[in-house]
């Protein structure tokens, strides 16, 4: 008898720029209404600026330039998820349009050429959904603006 | 889902409100602890005291004064936080610093009663420009670290510039004419 080596398990889809992908649920922790997003100084390429949530602040990745390839911090609401940060862990949010839901099912291997953001797929009725890994998309998204900043010098 | 107590992130409270000082450069406030503040003197008080000074290493610095036996050198901070450089008409000196700081002006002094401390999501430079962060009328303000406006190294190149300049003009005083 066939063992089952897989166990069903939940996701949040959200939208970015209108296209679906998912986070495991299980780092997720609130979709935020929409909030004032602070701005300072910094040379930090991923994040775009802080916001308070519940009392505290919270780092706001925009990672749209990489998923969709134009910022997304125009969207409103914003999904709060735990991150790893060397050997501790911190909540960071993404901007959303405000339409997630949970799904259930089993995450699917990636396609074979895939970025390393994407940890695999779900599927979704007929659709396939890109499950994110979030510390890879952080990740990419600063490797990328660090290869764009180059040329420049910096004031 | 967890709640925000569940985040084990709470602000840090302080036992008593820390007096600051905010300050705006570029129309970006800023806070500075008021006891690392020694003096507040406008630009033009400065214009016949101030000596320039060039130095690849520190762009930001292009004037330095002395002032009892300590040499101040003057950083513009809107170049400092890679802000668009605007004309700043007022001038920080910090107290037991070798740094004044040029802002465009002072907004008012205000006590916080919580800090925040920097996300660690922020990890370029900004970890040595901020001390932490406030959270003042609806604003989230960095609180800027006196000693993040110049590094030891750019002090040291800085003393190297200023002295060689000196030397130099020392040495044309001295060429009788």
């Amino acid at each position: 008898m066939a063992q089952e080596t897989t166990s069903r398990s939940s996701f949040v889809l959200l939208q970015v720029g209108g296209q679906r992908f998912a986070l495991s649920a299980d780092v997720v922790a609130e979709l935020a209404p929409p909030v004032k997003l602070h701005m300072f100084p910094h040379t930090s390429p991923s994040v775009a600026g802080v916001i308070v949530r519940r009392g505290h602040v919270v780092p706001v990745y925009d990672g749209g330039p990489i998923l969709i390839g134009k910022s997304s911090s125009a969207q409103r609401f914003y999904l709060i998820a735990r991150r790893r940060v060397g050997k501790t862990a911190e909540f960071g949010a993404i901007p959303v349009n405000g339409e997630c839901e949970l799904a259930t099912g089993d995450m699917n291997p990636p396609p074979d050429e895939h970025p390393d953001y994407v940890k695999g797929t779900l599927a979704v009725g007929d659709a396939l959904v890109e499950v994110l890994d979030l510390d890879a998309l952080i990740a990419s998204h600063a490797a990328s603006r660090q290869a764009q900043d180059l040329p420049e010098e910096r004031q | 889902m967890k709640s925000a107590t569940e985040r084990g992130t709470l602000p840090r409270r302080l036992r008593k409100p820390e007096t600051v000082v905010l300050f705006v450069v570029a129309r970006q406030t800023f806070a500075i602890a008021a006891g690392a503040v020694q003096e507040i003197r406008s630009t033009d008080s400065l214009a016949g005291a101030a000596t320039e000074i060039e130095q690849p290493l520190a762009p930001k610095v292009t004037h330095y004064f002395e002032r009892g036996r300590q040499t101040y050198y003057v950083v513009n901070a809107a170049t400092h936080f890679g802000l668009p450089v605007t004309r700043p008409t007022l001038v920080l000196i910090l107290r037991q610093r070798r740094a004044a700081v040029l802002v465009d002006r002072i907004e008012r002094m205000t006590e916080i009663s919580s800090l925040h401390a920097l996300p660690l999501a922020f990890t370029g430079d900004e970890r040595r420009w901020y001390r932490c962060l406030a959270y003042v009328d609806d604003a989230v303000i960095p609180v800027v670290d006196p000693g993040g406006f110049l590094t030891a190294a750019e002090i040291e190149a800085l003393d190297s510039a200023r002295q060689s300049a000196e030397a130099q003009r020392e040495l044309e005083g001295a060429v009788p004419s």
